[in-house]
């Protein structure tokens, strides 16, 4: 196979160096992933991945604390202050009674699949005494016809299904429950299911990713 | 296959890669790099199929190659604005590529087992692979790309199908001997483009 590569143009043998290296690329050159072409989705899943990364960023400044702070007090003085503080407040309480916990227990992302490139999510777990809260942040996922939905899925390493939940859409959070931990079914995934009262998967999945400890 | 199957891809190229051929318009990189929404697609169309090549041989499923191919974009895009124009673009890529490889490399790894059900007959499973052979996989990639689709098409199918040249010429309805020049062509092109196959992709 050496000879494809130039001995006899050399018209000499080959060093070992040239021989190793052309054994090499003879090896790659059998390789499939060399040969390999991206799917035909890939260029919009890549394009709807830069926009949603490029809608976040601005939101991530607004939510800046300090920014917001000057700027409140530029606009409307030390009482617009107070009252901000007070609706903070209430609005800490509130979350701080819904999620039980700051920091997720588990938390993953979840990467689209074939069927609809351009979604991504993110996941984060909270153990309560009601069971496990799951914080869906999807983006990306169609409205789906009437008669379909999506479903969260939590799967074990035996590949044992626990249903966690459905929703319509995703423009952004989803909160699923589910009674089992991610310890012990560490894949999320989210799926298209049909209301034809088959309660099992159509793994027809969107959304795959993998739950680790928070 | 037959020459068709090489997907034709844009040639907006006009500085010159290590490879010998010209490299992405230096008009359409400065867009990436002023984050201009309309240069996503065009660095996509250039260099995309390298992304996801390396993706692929580092992560060998298809679902984890695309998440990596999607991330590798998306990092690329939010240090556009750090890319050195005078950088070869595709070097940088792959070096991003390879990190975010490694990444979901290692969050697969954690993984215990995979559930039967969602292992496709397609894939292999998720293994370790050295750098060096994804930057080995990277360099013999964009050699093939410098090639001529007549010529890449005898070396696809001489050794990605096994075939031998007189096979080659029975399924591209060619005579011998000019399936022999082409790849006789081909093989001394590939070995005067990666005299530097061992290097490592630059960092």
């Amino acid at each position: 196979m050496t000879d494809d590569f130039g001995e006899r143009d050399l018209g000499r043998r080959l060093t070992p160096r040239e021989a190793s290296d052309a054994e090499l690329l003879t090896a790659l050159l059998a390789e499939p992933s060399t040969w390999i072409e991206p799917p035909a989705g890939l260029e919009d899943a890549v394009v709807q991945a830069i926009d949603n990364a490029t809608v976040v960023a601005p939101v991530a400044t607004l939510a800046s604390p300090d920014v917001r702070g000057r700027h409140r007090f530029r606009r409307g003085g030390a009482w617009l202050a107070v009252a901000a503080a007070l609706v903070a407040v209430a609005v800490g309480v509130g979350l701080s009674t819904t999620r039980g916990s700051e920091h997720p227990d588990f938390k993953g992302e979840l990467a689209a699949t074939s069927l609809v490139p351009g979604a991504h999510a993110t996941a984060d777990m909270y153990k309560n005494a009601a069971g496990f809260r799951v914080v869906l942040d999807a983006h990306g996922l169609p409205l789906l016809p009437s008669g379909e939905y999506y479903q969260g899925w939590l799967r074990d390493a035996k590949g044992a299904l626990v249903a966690i939940g459905t929703f319509s859409s995703s423009d952004g959070r989803v909160i699923l429950w589910s009674g089992v931990s991610a310890k012990e079914f560490p894949t999320l995934s989210v799926s298209i299911e049909s209301a034809d009262g088959n309660q099992a998967s159509s793994g027809r999945r969107v959304l795959v990713g993998v739950l680790l400890p928070g | 296959m037959t020459d068709g199957d090489r997907p034709a891809r844009q040639r907006s190229r006009a500085g010159r890669s290590p490879y010998g051929f010209l490299t992405m318009d230096p008009s359409a990189l400065n867009a990436f790099r002023r984050r201009d929404a309309g240069a996503v697609r065009e660095m996509y169309r250039e260099y995309g199929h390298l992304v996801y090549a390396v993706a692929h041989r580092a992560l060998g499923q298809h679902e984890l190659a695309e998440e990596a191919a999607q991330q590798t974009f998306v990092r690329a895009w939010r240090a556009a604005d750090r890319f050195d124009l005078d950088r070869d673009p595709a070097s940088w890529l792959a070096t991003i590529a390879k990190h975010c490889a490694l990444d979901i490399y290692r969050r697969e790894a954690r993984r215990p087992t995979r559930a039967l059900s969602e292992v496709s007959v397609r894939d292999e499973p998720v293994s370790y692979v050295p750098a060096e052979t994804l930057d080995a996989i990277w360099h013999v990639r964009r050699a093939i790309d410098a090639l001529p689709d007549e010529q890449a098409v005898v070396v696809r199918l001489q050794h990605l199908d096994g075939l031998t040249q007189r096979e080659i010429a029975g399924k591209l309805d060619l005579p011998l001997g000019t399936v022999k020049s082409r790849s006789r062509r081909a093989h001394r092109a590939l070995a005067e483009l990666l005299g530097h196959l061992r290097e490592p992709i630059d960092d």
